[in-house]
């Protein structure tokens, strides 16, 4: 790309600026938008990071870093806490030494509840240290809702994730190997069919494919009560509509097989290889590129999925994302929760990208040319 | 794009030769490719195509919700309510326009973003280290999205606008949650998510062009504006057709980052034409009815679809 300004000097002669002179010029100016976009992509995450250690209590000041704890207030009421800051009161009564069963009511400030059971402010304080700053991330981490935690969202979404991935790659070979071997207008009329896939948006046939799957649920008396059954219907739900198979992935196996001569299948056979054989010990290892190229597109699609899980998974069951929805609709007010748990959905996708960047970009690239 | 023949020469003169009658063992390996396309081609048709023909029996009955135990047809209604019942008109309408402007908009930033990033990556060479910064966005969820934007844009709270105020770029604080800061906001957060892929599909068709073109305008004497619109862009036709296209389907479809808004129950101007067909599924019991719109409202864009990708197969080759 560089060479077109260089292989043509004395030919084109401009007065002011020499041809060396504009690719510095050019040069300059790339770096600085670069570094503009850079820095404006890398705001959003870095401001996630500082507001979820800001306390709601605060989030009208600007912070740019993150804020030092400081004490509680002794004012503030029993009750806000609870509201806002997702505060246990029997924690409270447990740790301060009140027997559980009195009664705070929501309007009894911590300065009262102090007096009233004679205990010193500094163990009060002492109870709320870091309190507004390590906030959401308490909640986040420890906390239960609609019995399901922080921690057993992320793991149903790796499964999710890494099952939907294996599938859809073996999936996706067996589709290529299967229309390499057919003549051209079968080949076309199969991948026709997958082109679809670009043009129909999930939210069109979400409604009638949910009406299906609870119809084929319904065949199943288990179904009903929560349990492992439930739970692995609704998850094999979300994995089938993941591995149906794209126009993408159709086309890159189809082009990468046909790539391959035949005369090594024809070899592999005669030396006694099944069908199954060949594709698993011969074609397997020469589709690097192309699996790879699969796993860094669908890769993010499978980890972010939002919609069908929402719509097909049992609160109890939720993905990552439906169960961070579902805490904003518990915890409403409480900001610095959702933005600790939206940077904890982001980052471990974000690592897995940083580390595999390189991976990430052929594949992309790949993609994006035979597309 | 499309599948490479493959067919060598020896075998099309197979193919002509006796065409009507193929051996035994040539039917079974065809049977057996078939038999490999099989299972992901079942499960593709079974949750892409069927569903169209689940629902046409229900578009015209008024099936409240999902099992429904009492469904009476009703004929036409759910198609005429469009112009006949005030109530649908109320939640359509809006919500159409709302959709409308935030497609022109966000089409617009497939350019602002992806064509201007892909131009200036060709011109001073790849750089690796760019590329990650401008795809990390497509690494966040919609949701994220979302909620980055209230975090950024709230009236009160968000970061953004904080700062903006404090260097005094802003006077007014931005309101995410009003229609004008809805509707400037998110396509640009949209755009700056989706600004990689984009970067990426004109990236391939700027690198798809021959160097010898190139080289042969600028020893005419081009300037890069005569270039750009000569010779970088007829040849880059493919790519716009395919950014269009997805452009055009994805921010109809858009969901995700709309939720994350509070488009579902408090902020009723992130509410567009997606949010409208989940809430009448899933929360007013119309689902009849909402199963109609969405067909009335993607089916047009289905086929407009479908004649951009057989515009880009043609220009292709």
């Amino acid at each position: 790309m560089t060479t077109q300004a260089s292989s043509v000097p004395n030919i084109q002669k401009k007065p002011r600026l020499g041809v060396a002179g504009r690719k510095r010029l050019l040069r300059a100016f790339a770096l600085v938008v670069m570094l503009i976009y850079t820095v404006l992509t890398l705001f959003p995450f870095y401001v996630l990071l500082v507001r979820s250690f800001v306390g709601t209590k605060d989030s009208a000041d600007l912070h740019l870093w993150i804020p030092e704890a400081d004490d509680v207030n002794l004012d503030m009421q029993v009750g806000n806490l609870a509201v806002f800051y997702d505060l246990d009161l029997t924690d409270l009564k447990d740790a301060l030494g009140i027997p559980r069963t009195e009664f705070l009511m929501a309007r009894t400030t911590l300065r009262q509840v102090a007096e009233q059971y004679e205990i010193p402010e500094e163990e009060i304080k002492g109870f709320f240290e870091g309190f507004y700053t390590y906030n959401g991330w308490m909640t986040l981490l420890g906390g239960e809702l609609y019995g399901t935690s922080f921690w057993g969202a992320l793991i149903r979404t790796l499964i999710i994730t890494i099952v939907s991935l294996a599938f859809v790659i073996i999936l996706s070979i067996f589709t290529g190997y299967g229309l390499a071997g057919l003549r051209r207008w079968d080949q076309m009329a199969v991948y026709n069919v997958y082109l679809l896939q670009m043009v129909i948006p999930a939210m069109l046939i979400l409604l009638p494919q949910y009406q299906m799957f609870l119809w084929i649920f319904g065949l199943f008396p288990n179904y009903d009560e929560p349990g492992w059954t439930r739970w692995s219907f609704q998850l094999s739900a979300i994995i089938l509509i993941n591995i149906k198979g794209t126009a993408l992935s159709t086309m890159i196996f189809t082009a990468a097989i046909t790539a391959i001569p035949k005369d090594l299948e024809e070899s592999a056979i005669i030396d006694g290889a099944g069908r199954f054989q060949y594709v698993f010990h011969i074609l397997l290892p020469l589709l690097k590129v192309p699996i790879v190229s699969l796993i860094v597109i669908m890769l993010p699609l499978f980890y972010n999925q939002f919609l069908e899980p929402y719509v097909y998974l049992d609160p109890a069951n939720a993905t990552l994302l439906p169960f961070i929805q579902s805490a904003v609709g518990q915890f409403s007010t409480n900001f610095q929760l959702i933005y600790s748990a939206i940077f904890a959905s982001v980052v471990p996708l974000v690592i897995v990208y940083l580390m595999f960047r390189r991976l990430f970009v052929e594949g992309v690239m790949a993609g994006a040319i035979k597309g | 794009m499309g599948v490479a023949p493959a067919t060598s020469l020896e075998d099309q003169i197979l193919e002509s030769g006796k065409k009507k009658k193929r051996s035994k063992l040539e039917r079974t390996r065809m049977l057996q490719d078939w038999a490999f396309i099989a299972p992901q081609f079942i499960i593709f048709f079974t949750l892409t195509i069927v569903p169209f023909f689940v629902a046409i029996p229900i578009l015209f009955t008024d099936m409240s919700q999902f099992n429904d135990p009492q469904i009476n047809p009703v004929g036409l209604r759910n198609f005429t309510a469009l112009f006949t019942d005030p109530s649908v008109q109320r939640d359509y309408f809006p919500a159409l326009r709302r959709t409308i402007i935030f497609v022109v908009l966000n089409y617009t930033t497939v350019y602002i973003f992806g064509l201007t990033l892909a131009l200036l990556m060709y011109e001073v060479g790849f750089r690796g280290g760019f590329f990650t910064v401008v795809y990390l966005p497509l690494m966040v969820s919609g949701l994220a999205v979302g909620y980055m934007a209230v975090m950024l844009f709230s009236r009160e709270t968000g970061t953004a606008n904080l700062l903006l105020m404090e260097l005094g770029i802003l006077k007014e604080p931005i309101d995410i949650f009003s229609a004008e800061g809805t509707a400037l906001i998110l396509p640009l957060l949209v755009g700056w998510r989706y600004a990689g892929y984009n970067m990426a599909i004109f990236l391939a068709g700027l690198l798809a062009i021959p160097q010898e073109t190139i080289e042969a305008s600028i020893v005419d004497g081009t300037n890069y504006w005569q270039r750009l619109w000569k010779i970088y862009f007829p040849q880059m036709l493919p790519s716009f057709i395919l950014a269009t296209t997805m452009c055009l389907i994805g921010s109809f479809a858009v969901f995700d980052e709309l939720v994350a808004m509070g488009a579902l129950y408090v902020n009723p101007e992130a509410k567009l034409l997606s949010i409208l067909f989940f809430t009448y599924g899933f929360q007013v019991e119309r689902l009849a009815m909402g199963m109609t719109l969405a067909v009335i409202t993607f089916l047009p864009l289905v086929f407009l679809g479908i004649a951009l990708q057989r515009l880009q197969r043609r220009v292709q080759y």
